[in-house]
Parts: C-alpha cells; structure tokens; sequence
C-alpha cells in the first residue's frame, strides 16, 4: 500500500469526497424514487416535501406494469443494446488494434476519417437514414435499430480502444512475437486481456447509449410491443401537455436498476482484468 | 521476463503446423500492412454503407433548397449565406460554445477527482461505483423530466433547499432567467457526463502499474509528485480521449436541451443542434436544416486536427 | 400485437420472394406488402399523437378497430407517439422515407401537403352529411382548391383560472379585457397568486395567447397575401409593451422559459392563479385534486381594442401519398368519420378535440360539463397561428423559430420595444425576404 492510512486521510481523501459525490449525482434520484411512490395529490401539494413521502403507495408502479408494456420495452432495449454493444465492440478492436499498434500506409488518414465519421450529426442524418432503413425493409423491426445503433458507437469504441491500447507497452507484443506467437495470438492473448478495462468502459458507454437512444427508435420502432423504454415510456406516459410523472419516475426507476446491478457486476472485473493480464518484468 | 500462462499453454499449437506453404500463409499475413487492412476492412465497409451514404446524401441537401415532400432546387452556398446573416444562428453558436466549454471543463475536472476517490480500497466499491453512474444510465427523456421539477420555482429542491436554509425568499427562475437557464443546462449535462468521465479515467489509473507508484516512493516522491509527474503522465492518452469525445458530445447534445427549454427562453439556451433540428422539422428546410448542421463540422474539424496530431505523436 | 408481427414478416418473405423474381427492383420504397392489382387489401396502419384523454386512444383500440375488422375484414394497426417533439419528426420521415404507414393525424401539415392525398370527396361529403365545417379550418386543410386532410376537431386553448382566489380578490366575473386582465393580475399577484403565462420555447400554450393578444391589439404578422411582413406597427408596439407590463406585474417570473407541460405543474402546485392551456389542467385537476377541481374554471381569452381572438390548435388526418393503396385507406378515413363512429368518438374524450362540424355544436356532449363550453366557442373565434397570411410552410418557420414569442420574452427580459420588433422583422425578412 502506498502511504499511511492514518484516520483522516481517510475522511478527507476518501469519505467526504464520496459522500459529496453521492449527493451531488444521487439528489435527482432520491426525488425521483419520492416522486414514484407518491400519489398524484401529494406530489402537487404545495406544502409537501419533495423528498418525504406520507402516503407511500405503489399505485404508479401497478399502473405501469399494467398498463403499458413497460417490461416487454425493458427487455426490447436490454436485447437491442447488447447486441449493438457486441457489434459496436466487435468492429471498435478491429479498428482500433491496427489504428493503435500498427505501422501501414494511410493509418493517420485512416484515423481521421473514422473520427470524422463520429462528426457527423445525428441531425443530418436521420432523413437519409429512415430512408435506408426502409429500403432494406427492416423498417418496425428491432434489427433497424441494432443495425443503426453501431453507427453512433463504433467510432467512439474505436477511439476509446486506441486510447487503452496504446497504454500497453510495444515491448509487450514484441515478446510475444519473438517467442514466437503470431500477430493474432498476441493480440487475442497478451493485448485485448490487458485492456480489459477499457473494454469494458467502452462497453459501458456503448450499452448505455444504445439504452438512451431517441431518434432513430422514434423514427424504426412503431408497433408498441417492439419499443425501446425512452420511445414507449414517453408515447404513452407523455400525453399532450399532461405527464404521468409518478408513473414515468416509476419507469425511469426501474429501468435503470438492472443496469445498475449488471454495471455493479462487471465493475469488479475493472482489477481483475489488470491482475490477470500483468506482467511481471 | 515471463509471460502470463495462457499464452505459454497456447505456444505448442502454434509450432504443431509444420507445412511450408501454410508458413508462407501464416507470414504473409504477419506483414502489418495485411494483417492490419483484414482487420479493418469489415467494419469500414459497415461504416461506409450505414454512415457514408447517409453523410453523402446530408452533404448534398446542404447545397439544395429542399422543402419536405418536394423535389430540390440547386442553390450552391445560398444556405450557409443565409446562416452567416441569421442573429438566431449566431446565437447558436456562441451558446455551443458557452455550453460546450463550461460542461467540458466541470466534467473532467469532476471526473478525475471521482476516479481518483474512487481509486482506493473500501467496502462495496463495485456497488458503489455502478451507482455513481446512475446519471448516466437513466435515460436523458426521463431524468430531464425529473429535473423540470427540481428546477420548479416553488417546489423544486434547489428553491426548497435554498428557501430552507433561509437564504432567500422566493428562489430564483432557473429556466426562466436567460442566464440561469444556460447555468441549469450546463448544469444538468455535467451532472449526466461526470460519471462516465469518472469510470473511464478510473479504468486508466487501474492500467498503471503499481510497481511504478512503489519505485516514485521509494525514490521519495509525495503524493502530489507521484501524481503529477506518474499518474497525470500516464493517463493523458485516456484523458485525452475522453475529453475530445466528451466535447463531440456535448457539441450535439440535443435532447436535453429540447426536453428542458426547447433552446429558450428567448433563445438563451438555443443550440446549434436544437436550431438546426428546428430548422428541419419546424420549418420543413431539409437543406437549410442540414446546412445547419454541416456547419458544426468544421467547428469540429479543429478538435480533429488536435486529436490526428496526437495520434501520429504516438 | 403478436399477431400483427407475424403477419408482417410472412409479408415481408412474400415480398423477398417476389424481389427475387425480379420483378420488384423498380418498385422499391413503392409496396411495403405485396399488393397484386385486385387484391383486397388485408391491413392499414394509422399514425397518432397519443391523446391528452387515454380513453380516447383506447376507444379507437378497444372500439372501432375491432369494429372495422369485424366489418370490413381489415386490421388496423394503430401507432401512437408522443406529443411535441415526437410526431412532427416520425411524420417528416414517414413521408421522406415513405414509411409502411397509410394514414393518421397530420400535424403540421403544411411541411409536407406535397406528400398527401387529395381527400376531397371525403371531406365534402362529410361536411355536407354533418352541418358543415367551421371556415377558418377550411385554410388549412384545404390547398390550391383540393382538400389534403379531413378536420377532425380543435384543442380548445382558453384561460384557466381559480376562481377561490379570483372571488377573494375581488374580481367577481373573469375579465373581459385585456386591460381589465392586467388589472386583476396586478391585484392578484400582490396577493401572492401570480398568472403564468407561458412565454417560452413550447408548443401552444405560447401562441395560444400571445397571437390573440397581438391580434387583439390590432397587429399582424404577415398580410393575407403571405408576402407583407406587417409586423412592424404601433400596434405591435402596444401589445409589446402590455405583455412587458403583464409580466412585471401580474406574472410569475419563471414563465418566460415555460414549454407546454410547465403551466399545468405550476397550476396543479397551486403557484399561480391563471394561465393559458387545454382542457388538460381541468381534467387533471378534477380527477387528482377534487378540492383545486371544484375552484377551477375556464373563460374565454378577453378582447382587445379590435376584438376577441382565439388561436386553434387543429387536429386533422390525412392520407400519405405513398400508401399502396389509395382506396383502401381512404375507405376508413370515410367510415371513420361516418357519424356513426366519429361521435361517439368525439365523445370518448370528453370533446377535448371540439369538432369542426357545426352538427356538434349543440351536442348534449357539450351540456355535461358547461365549464368545457369556452372550448366549444373557441371555434368562432378561433384563427390559425398564422392568420390572416395562408397557412404554408413559411408561416410554419415562423412558429418553429418561435419569432413572434421571442420578440415578446426579450421585451420581457427588459429588451427596449424597438429592438425587439426590429429583431423580429430581421428574422421575418429571412423567411418571407
């Protein structure tokens, strides 16, 4: 261990510092977990606090489940972002590899043209896009998403992977060539395991854009029971001027929970990855 | 120096293909050149057909005046003169600036003292870092609802905090005063982004090796040497990524803005996205729309020319 | 649901395999199903922003699908997206891209007519059968002599207001003027309940009274001609300076950045006495808060020195022209708006859409709830956002850029009233220039 664990280094380095943390990107939350369990006369009584609840009731909850088809869009959205994470992540090695560790002609144009794809606005595109999409007659169909999604994700992925890969030390690789390995294997054994880390924060991201996404699942997912949850959530809890907010922090809440869970998993490979793939010199 | 056992074990497969020709094979597509065009290939050829004719057919639309469900008329740079002559465009810009600058900045400082925090040992730390990324996870069309009530004048939480603490008596307009709305905006975008900084540049310091951190301090150095002079250093490339996308991102935020002010009051808050989304789907000008958007490229373009810099550095 | 999936990709096989035969390459973007001439058609999808009243939308469901179906043979499928900024986008790309979508609520539709049926026969006919239309809604739906959607009915924007705090304010009737507004406003602010009136980058609840008022005033826009950009006038500049006034003394300053869900939090949170909205705030506040509901009323906007005006928000539904076949949507639109389903239609929703047809207006409909009444004579004097200029896509920019509001949001944040009418015409002169 690096320096002295006295008490309060502890507090000032660690405890006070999360704790603002916490507050600062948890308040919204507490508000909305509030705001969920409240029935609509409570949350609009002037005198309530925003944050107490004195009559907790599940009814947004019920009415959500029941309702709509909130938990048919959660699984829509986990299946659509999984796949195009596994895509995005898939096409960002392959990119990023050669871009990162490799000397070839046309690798600096090659570079600034896969940013340059990152540019391009999601404004610009969408018309074209839908017309795409429909052209291939993929149109109402999870695929148009799965296949539009990697669009946004593969050059960010990409980038993200070059950053990572280049923190690996050269003389790794070389090693493992001199002894002999092909250039696949020392990419698939010695590099892509160190880089776990990064293949995960890319991942990360990734997922979680393609969870996010507006446009394209407004313009490709029509039929409700093929809906991602922002697009369902709000054609049919966002009706004229009026929301249903107990019900769309309901949803805002359960929707994000298993994420939570799923990143709370995968967050601990963030040391195992390093103590797998390290080298001792 | 030895190498990790998994590579070891797959050594002897490798050396098990006798054949000459399968050698010859096997070196030619060892050449980095080859070995580097299989690998990209594939998803060059995605890109091309899924962001390259898209991109193309934007292009084109910029240099056409285009109404929705009408065939286009060819009217060369009319659309970006008509831009250069629009107080509202300018407007835009100068409030993507302001946006895309201050959001920037609070995020990465945010996100590195996150990561450094949360770079240490305590109990429950997958747990705890899964939640810190709530922000981000949400999805923005929800949380900014819930932020439209934690802005409201009376019964939102930063009224009712200050109201409670006796420091005013009736809150301030956040969305409603034209400064404050861009303060809330920037505010709500860093309170999403922080987090992913955090985790990203998290991952890097985990990529730096101990050993490093123990040679510094055996050769004496303090915290803030070790920091300065071994972390800061070696975490720059991720830094440095994140931050070029984190402002590529924050350049085209669209749908925060538009949930939360619709780019008002009085165009306070209006983006270059929100007035070029506007422009298309307001107006039904496809090309004075994508024109628009066009123009936030070559803002851009700058940001690229640094980041192609850093690559060939390397 | 289910059904409906599979049915469509057995259509979509059908479809490859007559691709493979060579015989579609040309039609492309043309058939989303295979439609052999002669063929009955077997299915329409209809496009809606989801309503404010969810019976309405599960009337349509519940109600006239299966009826249709059980008439006809034909499946409805039935999309429904979110209001605002969801449907203008899906239905630019609906036309742009010729989306397998036959029909639905055109919002907007002066972006893209070029893309939609003629429906006159439709439109006349139903007209002719249920008293006839309101004239202003005539200059919308009807372009170049040909009607290009079939009005379906209004969302009455008025004022809301509560008339506890209105009664111990001393203002016993709801004022008639603007002037008389202003006055109470003044009062009812100094007694701790502000208006709000919506000043920001939304949809309606902006228009609905800012338009009125300038109207009111005795300003224009632009002239009928839909060339002469009129708004540079001492009216306008009267009208500026009221809503300067207005908001200064009567308004809760937060309303300036106001898109169209804040009035209803602000009215339903008991923060201020009266605002601009639909129906929505009274629904709510009778179903959430039955104390608020029994204290809250709806009047008519007041007039100024040239008149009472109101501005429509319009609901209409169309045909796209891309739809592979014409007659078959055109056959539900028809039977839709038969009397026989299209009132008890209007009715599901407690005519939160009030119908164009003048055979509604005595509805006993309207006699269940006589607060809803204003909504009803909001059609006589209820003009387009654009009025007096056509209702092209020019005006529509007008809108989008949120000109006209903006001129009067920065008079507010203590703009002078020179500056801002300039900058207003600056902006015009791009559009109309």
């Amino acid at each position: 261990m690096v320096g002295e664990l006295t008490w309060s280094r502890r507090l000032f380095g660690l405890w006070l510092p999360l704790a603002a943390l916490f507050v600062f990107a948890l308040f919204p939350f507490a508000w909305m977990a509030a705001t969920s369990l409240k029935g609509n006369a409570e949350l609009y009584d002037p005198k309530a606090n925003p944050l107490w609840i004195r009559h907790p009731s599940l009814e947004h909850y019920v009415g959500l489940l029941r309702e709509s088809n909130f938990l048919v869009w959660i699984g829509n959205t986990m299946l659509v972002a999984l796949v195009a994470t596994l895509i995005s992540l898939l096409f960002g090695v392959m990119l990023a590899y050669p871009l990162a560790r490799m000397r070839f002609p046309a690798s600096g144009l090659l570079a600034i043209s896969v940013a340059v794809a990152y540019l391009v606005p999601q404004t610009l595109l969408f018309v074209p896009m839908a017309d795409l999409i429909n052209r291939m007659r993929l149109g109402d169909s999870l695929s148009a998403v799965m296949l539009t999604y990697p669009t946004l994700l593969v050059p960010f992925c990409a980038w993200l992977l070059i950053g990572y890969f280049k923190t690996v030390p050269k003389e790794l690789e070389e090693a493992a060539l001199i002894d002999g390995a092909s250039r696949w294997r020392a990419m698939t054994r010695v590099i892509l395991p160190l880089c776990t880390p990064g293949f995960l924060s890319a991942g990360i991201f990734a997922f979680t854009l393609a969870q996010n996404e507006f446009l394209y699942a407004l313009l490709f997912l029509n039929t409700s029971t093929i809906r991602t949850v922002p697009v369902g959530v709000t054609g049919e809890l966002i009706r004229g001027d009026a929301f249903y907010w107990g019900q769309l922090m309901a949803a805002a809440f359960l929707g994000s929970l298993p994420v939570v869970l799923i990143y709370s998993f995968f967050v601990k490979y963030y040391v195992a990855g390093l103590t797998s793939g390290s080298v001792k010199g | 120096m030895s190498v990790n056992p998994a590579f070891e074990a797959a050594r002897p497969a490798t050396q098990a293909v006798p054949a000459a020709r399968r050698f010859r094979v096997r070196a030619w597509l060892e050449r980095e050149a080859v070995f580097s065009w299989l690998m990209l290939t594939p998803p060059l050829l995605f890109l091309l057909a899924f962001l390259g004719y898209p991109f193309c057919y934007g292009v084109y639309l910029s240099f056409v005046s285009r109404q929705v469900a009408q065939p286009p008329t060819f009217v060369g740079l009319n659309n970006f003169v008509n831009l250069w002559h629009d107080a509202i465009f300018w407007q835009a810009v100068w409030n993507t600036f302001r946006f895309t600058g201050a959001a920037t900045v609070l995020k990465l400082a945010g996100g590195l003292g996150m990561a450094l925090v949360m770079h240490q040992n305590f109990r429950l730390k997958g747990l705890t870092r899964a939640l810190l990324l709530l922000p981000f996870i949400v999805p923005t069309v929800l949380s900014t609802v819930a932020w439209q009530w934690i802005f409201d004048p009376g019964m939102g939480l930063f009224n009712r905090g200050l109201m409670f603490l006796g420091l005013v008596e009736h809150g301030p307009s956040w969305l409603g005063n034209p400064t404050l709305a861009l303060v809330s905006v920037i505010l709500v975008n860093t309170w999403r982004g922080l987090p992913f900084f955090g985790i990203t540049i998290l991952a890097g310091l985990q990529t730096i090796p101990g050993e490093l951190m123990e040679s510094a301090t055996i050769d004496g150095a303090g915290t803030w040497g070790r920091f300065r002079y071994i972390t800061l250093p070696l975490l720059m490339p991720v830094i440095f990524i994140v931050t070029t996308f984190s402002i590529i991102f924050t350049f085209f935020d669209f749908q925060l803005v538009y949930v939360l002010t619709g780019g008002g009051p009085a165009n306070a808050t209006h983006l270059m996205a929100t007035y070029a989304y506007v422009i298309s789907m307001g107006g039904g000008q496809l090309g004075l729309g994508s024109a628009a958007a066009l123009a936030m490229v070559p803002v851009l373009g700058i940001v690229l020319v640094v980041m192609s810099s850093y690559v060939r550095r390397a | 649901m289910a059904r409906n999936r599979s049915d469509e990709s057995t259509s979509r096989r059908d479809f490859l395999k007559v691709a493979a035969a060579g015989t579609a390459g040309a039609t492309i973007g043309a058939g989303w199903r295979p439609h052999k001439a002669g063929a009955k058609p077997t299915q329409i999808t209809f496009l809606r922003e989801s309503s404010y009243v969810k019976e309405f939308d599960e009337h349509f469901k519940n109600v006239l699908i299966p009826r249709y179906q059980q008439e006809t043979g034909i499946k409805v499928s039935y999309e429904i997206v979110a209001a605002g900024g969801s449907a203008v986008p899906r239905l630019v790309s609906i036309v742009e891209s010729k989306a397998p979508v036959d029909a639905g609520w055109v919002q907007q539709e002066w972006l893209y007519r070029d893309g939609l049926l003629d429906v006159s026969d439709i439109a006349e006919e139903v007209g002719k059968q249920q008293g006839g239309w309101y004239p202003e809604i005539k200059n919308l739906s009807i372009w170049e002599g040909k009607w290009k959607s079939v009005p379906f009915g209004n969302i009455g924007q008025v004022m809301v207001y509560r008339r506890d705090w209105f009664d111990a304010a001393g203002i016993q009737a709801f004022p008639d003027t603007w002037e008389e507004f202003l006055d109470a406003g003044t009062r009812l602010k100094k007694a701790g309940h502000p208006y709000g009136m919506s000043m920001g980058h939304g949809y309606a609840d902006n228009n609905s009274w800012l338009l009125p008022l300038l109207w009111g005033f005795g300003a224009q826009v632009v002239a009928k001609d839909g060339k002469t950009i009129n708004l540079d006038s001492a009216e306008t500049a009267r009208a500026v300076d009221y809503v300067r006034k207005l908001y200064k003394d009567a308004c809760l300053d937060d309303c300036l950045g106001w898109l169209d869900p804040a009035n209803n939090k602000a009215f339903l949170t008991s923060q201020i006495s009266c605002t601009n909205n639909a129906m929505s705030i009274l629904i709510s506040a009778k179903r959430d808060l039955p104390d608020m509901g029994k204290v809250t009323d709806q009047a008519l906007n007041p007039k100024g020195p040239k008149g009472r005006f109101h501005s429509l928000v319009p609901v209409t539904h169309g045909i796209f022209k891309h739809t592979p076949d014409p007659e078959a949507a055109k056959q539900f639109l028809r039977w839709m708006m038969a009397p026989k389903q299209v009132g008890a239609w209007f009715a599901s929703a407690q005519m939160y859409h009030a119908p164009f047809l003048h055979a509604y207006d005595k509805s006993p409909e309207w006699d269940k709830e006589p607060r809803f009444r204003p909504d009803l004579r909001v059609l006589e004097t209820g003009k387009l956002v654009n009025w007096p200029a056509p209702a092209d896509h020019k005006a529509g920019e007008v809108v989008s850029k949120w000109l006209v509001i903006d001129m009067f949001a920065k008079a507010c944040t203590g703009v002078a009233t020179k500056t801002v009418i300039a900058d207003a015409v600056t902006g015009l002169k791009q559009i109309y220039g």
